[in-house]
């Protein structure tokens, strides 16, 4: 179904969500944003495994992050899944739009260079990643990652990230060459999607205006709320049993 | 340390605003020399930069948390103009994603950009000294300088930002008194399952102190960081000179095709 | 078509005079250096394809076909020599010519943009500005002509080489160009999807349509091409003409490292054991005929 919305209303909800996530400072209430996301994934049948994947990802920047400044458990917890949150925000709109329609909006507001310098770390980030892993498997399968001798495997780690470096640069260009050979030009020009159902459009964009609005506002009065604060998990629980309830008892996809 | 660790909400608006401002002003003035044909078609190795940036961040050698930040690499091999473009986009990405906060987006860049900048400055002088035969020297020379300045500004910020920052940066410990201070100042988060807690008053730390501290445990990072910088420069500078030697200006450098040509 | 095979060592870069009004492409002494110090020198004789042309630069692995290729797209600019497409520099003037251009290039998995089989074909229009009904009009027209219509919703990645060469295939036709560049597009074909490919080409070019590719499938050449360009390592444009005049040269060839067709060289060694051997032909039917009609003694 969030396919067929139209992308405005998406990147819309998607800013209202990642603005609520961004601001939150209390843990519950994003893992319910968390889990109300899952919820829709597994609504809409999408392929949830490599989405939760990715969206694990960043749990890695935020879990480094939250060795530097964390001071307990609590607050490291609460970086590790805002990362993680705002991933899954991320994941939910590129795996339910093509990617130029996400990325044609965005580089209309933005200075062209700008724009698409963004377009092509979004594509040199997945073919970085994959290339990456390979490169690390085949050392670890040869050096052992950090083995007997630490030195060593750094160096043998640096001198695969220098190969690594110039095959992403290299492929980066290509890709920028095939989009400039088929008439790119520095910005993506998409023809507007239609708007198939107006009630799903306002319907996403209401959601997520919701979630954003309810973060904030639980930022902004925390004291008077955070007694409550175990009804957003609990909402967000049940969103989840609903949407698996509705997986296994409707077999169509929506 | 290029990247400051400032959560949001913690150093003064005053601050944030000016970093702001200076971020911006720079990026505009980036974009319009970025904009001419000969950068235009260089984009692509900003998206390959900002790409290896962000994956370099989560990647850890060491296993002591130490976390490569290839910024004075890619200064190098990027130039001035789109080093800035990179590190914006770095900056705004690595907030999205949890790592640093969103407020000190702006300050964040200015120092990258320091780094950045200076990283390929002082390499363009070293070359000159040293031989473009010896990059690995000139690559490993200008990572350490440029990240004393890098250092050198984080300082700064966080002396003007006032002293209960000093401590919530640098991972919020205080040496003084062996303790934690809590970042997020207010219990906003242990308030959520426990009784409302008191306000923690934030420790004071010199910002003298502060500064010893990070010089000390950051000059280890330089070393590891110029090590690593001065390997894959060495690697690129003998395999594609062009792309290390002559800056952004020159065409996009490609590989040759599939073997072709003779090799004189 | 003359006799005359332009077989002529130059010992000094210089361009051909006079360029006729229907010529498409002409490269002329283009020099390339990369940045390793391969060298690439396109040098020796132009390099020229004329409207409803079908050439075929051929050449081994390292004689710099790819490197031409890339210059007539403007990826790679020249500093010396000339490169024209269409009358203009693509290198200073891309835009000018890019939608008179279908290009496909070696490595496919690196053409392809978009997450559905439809959409990337509809990447160019789309970035051209057409207009959505013209755009879905148009692809499903050329899906329909690649026999790929039942593909149009796939993931691209999740296809075969052949089903992802034609997908990069659809791409460069959709915009209808006058020109067609191709580079070693009968890489990993299976022979089916070879024999569609060539009919695709010969009908291009019936239609009024340039084709240039690079290739190495020296065998396929006599099938779908009117003229072809040797071209030797470094560069070295050594032997152009039709295939008939270019393979009865295998002395050159050989110099550049090219085996000609099992065809000519069967014709060839006949030849060479009996003076009264048919003249080759280098299609596998009119060999077939001419051993036939030479065995009941009409040659």
């Amino acid at each position: 179904m969030l396919h067929r919305a139209v992308p405005g209303a998406k990147l819309l909800a998607f800013a209202l969500v990642l603005t609520g996530v961004v601001a939150s400072a209390n843990v519950l209430v994003v893992g319910g944003i968390a889990l109300t996301l899952v919820a829709v994934i597994v609504a809409l049948r999408l392929p949830w495994r490599p989405m939760l994947l990715l969206a694990l990802y960043p749990g890695i920047f935020g879990a480094i992050y939250s060795f530097a400044v964390a001071t307990d458990l609590l607050s490291a917890s609460l970086i590790i899944l805002k990362a993680i949150t705002a991933a899954l925000v991320a994941v939910l709109l590129m795996f339910t739009t093509p990617y130029p329609q996400v990325f044609a909006p965005i580089q209309r507001v933005l200075p062209a260079v700008i724009g698409d310098a963004l377009l092509m770390t979004y594509r040199s980030l997945f073919l970085l990643l994959e290339k990456f892993s390979h490169t690390l498997t085949a050392v670890r399968l040869r050096a052992g990652l950090i083995g007997a001798n630490p030195i060593r495997s750094a160096a043998t780690i640096t001198r695969s990230l220098g190969g690594v470096l110039l095959y992403s640069i290299d492929l980066s260009q290509r890709t920028h060459d095939v989009m400039y050979l088929r008439g790119y030009d520095g910005r993506l020009v998409v023809t507007p999607q239609p708007s198939v159902s107006a009630w799903i459009d306002r319907g996403v964009a209401i959601v997520g205006a919701a979630i954003g609005v309810m973060a904030v506002a639980w930022r902004i009065w925390w004291p008077g709320l955070n007694p409550y604060a175990w009804i957003p998990p609990l909402v967000a629980m049940v969103l989840l049993v609903v949407a698996l309830a509705w997986r296994v008892f409707r077999k169509e996809p929506v | 340390m290029s990247h400051i660790h400032i959560p949001d909400g913690v150093l003064p608006l005053w601050l944030i605003a000016v970093g702001w401002i200076a971020a911006g002003a720079l990026t505009a003035l980036a974009v319009r020399r970025a904009s001419n044909h000969d950068l235009r078609r260089r984009i692509p190795l900003v998206g390959a930069m900002a790409a290896l940036m962000l994956v370099g961040m989560s990647s850890e050698i060491i296993p002591i948390a130490y976390h490569i930040n290839l910024t004075v690499l890619a200064g190098i091999l990027l130039g001035p103009w789109l080093s800035i473009i990179t590190a914006l986009i770095v900056n705004v990405m690595l907030a999205l994603v949890g790592h640093g906060g969103v407020t000190v987006i702006g300050l964040n860049t200015l120092v990258i950009v320091a780094e950045m900048v200076v990283g390929w400055f002082l390499f363009g002088q070293f070359a000159r000294v040293f031989g473009r035969r010896r990059p690995a020297v000139s690559a490993a020379g200008a990572t350490v300088l440029a990240l004393i300045v890098s250092t050198t500004l984080l300082v700064g910020i966080v002396a003007l930002g006032g002293s209960p920052a000093a401590t919530r940066e640098s991972g919020a410990f205080n040496p003084a008194t062996l303790s934690f201070a809590n970042p997020f100042g207010g219990g906003v988060v242990t308030n959520v399952i426990v009784a409302p807690q008191a306000e923690q008053p934030a420790p004071k730390l010199p910002v003298a102190r502060f500064a010893i501290m990070v010089y000390l445990l950051g000059s280890v990072g330089w070393l590891i960081e110029a090590l690593i910088t001065a390997l894959i420069v060495g690697f690129v500078a003998r395999v594609r000179p062009g792309l290390v030697f002559e800056g952004a200006s020159a065409e996009p450098v490609r590989a040759p095709l599939g073997d072709e040509g003779t090799h004189t | 078509m003359s006799d005359s095979i332009g077989v002529h060592a130059h010992s000094h870069s210089h361009s051909h005079p006079a360029s006729s009004p229907d010529e498409v492409v002409r490269v002329s002494c283009v020099k390339h250096r990369y940045e390793d110090g391969t060298e690439v020198a396109l040098c020796g004789l132009d390099v020229v394809a004329r409207k409803g042309q079908r050439v075929a630069v051929l050449g081994p692995n390292g004689s710099g076909k790819t490197t031409m290729l890339f210059h007539l797209l403007g990826l790679l600019r020249s500093e010396e020599g000339i490169v024209e497409v269409f009358g203009v520099d693509p290198a200073r003037h891309w835009k000018d010519v890019r939608k008179r251009i279908g290009v496909v290039l070696q490595n496919v998995d690196e053409q392809i943009l978009a997450p559905s089989v439809l959409d990337d074909v509809a990447f160019s229009p789309r970035q051209y500005g057409m207009p959505e009904p013209q755009v879905r009009e148009r692809v499903s027209a050329v899906l329909a002509r690649l026999g790929i219509e039942h593909l149009s919703a796939r993931v691209p990645h999740n296809l075969s080489g052949g089903e992802k060469r034609k997908v990069a295939l659809a791409g460069a036709l959709v915009m209808d160009p006058e020109l067609l560049v191709l580079d070693e597009p009968f890489e990993g074909l299976d022979p089916a999807s070879r024999g569609e490919l060539i009919a695709l080409i010969c009908e291009h070019a019936e239609q009024g349509g340039t084709v240039i590719m690079s290739t190495h499938d020296i065998d396929t050449v006599p099938e779908f091409a009117d003229y072809c360009y040797v071209l030797a390592s470094g560069g070295a444009i050594v032997l152009e003409g039709t295939p008939a005049e270019v393979f009865a040269h295998p002395d050159v060839l050989a110099g550049g490292n090219i085996r000609p067709p099992l065809l000519a060289e069967m014709f060839a060694r006949l030849r060479a054991l009996d003076p009264g051997a048919p003249a080759p032909e280098l299609t596998v039917d009119a060999a077939a005929r001419a051993l036939a009609d030479w065995k009941c003694g009409r040659a």
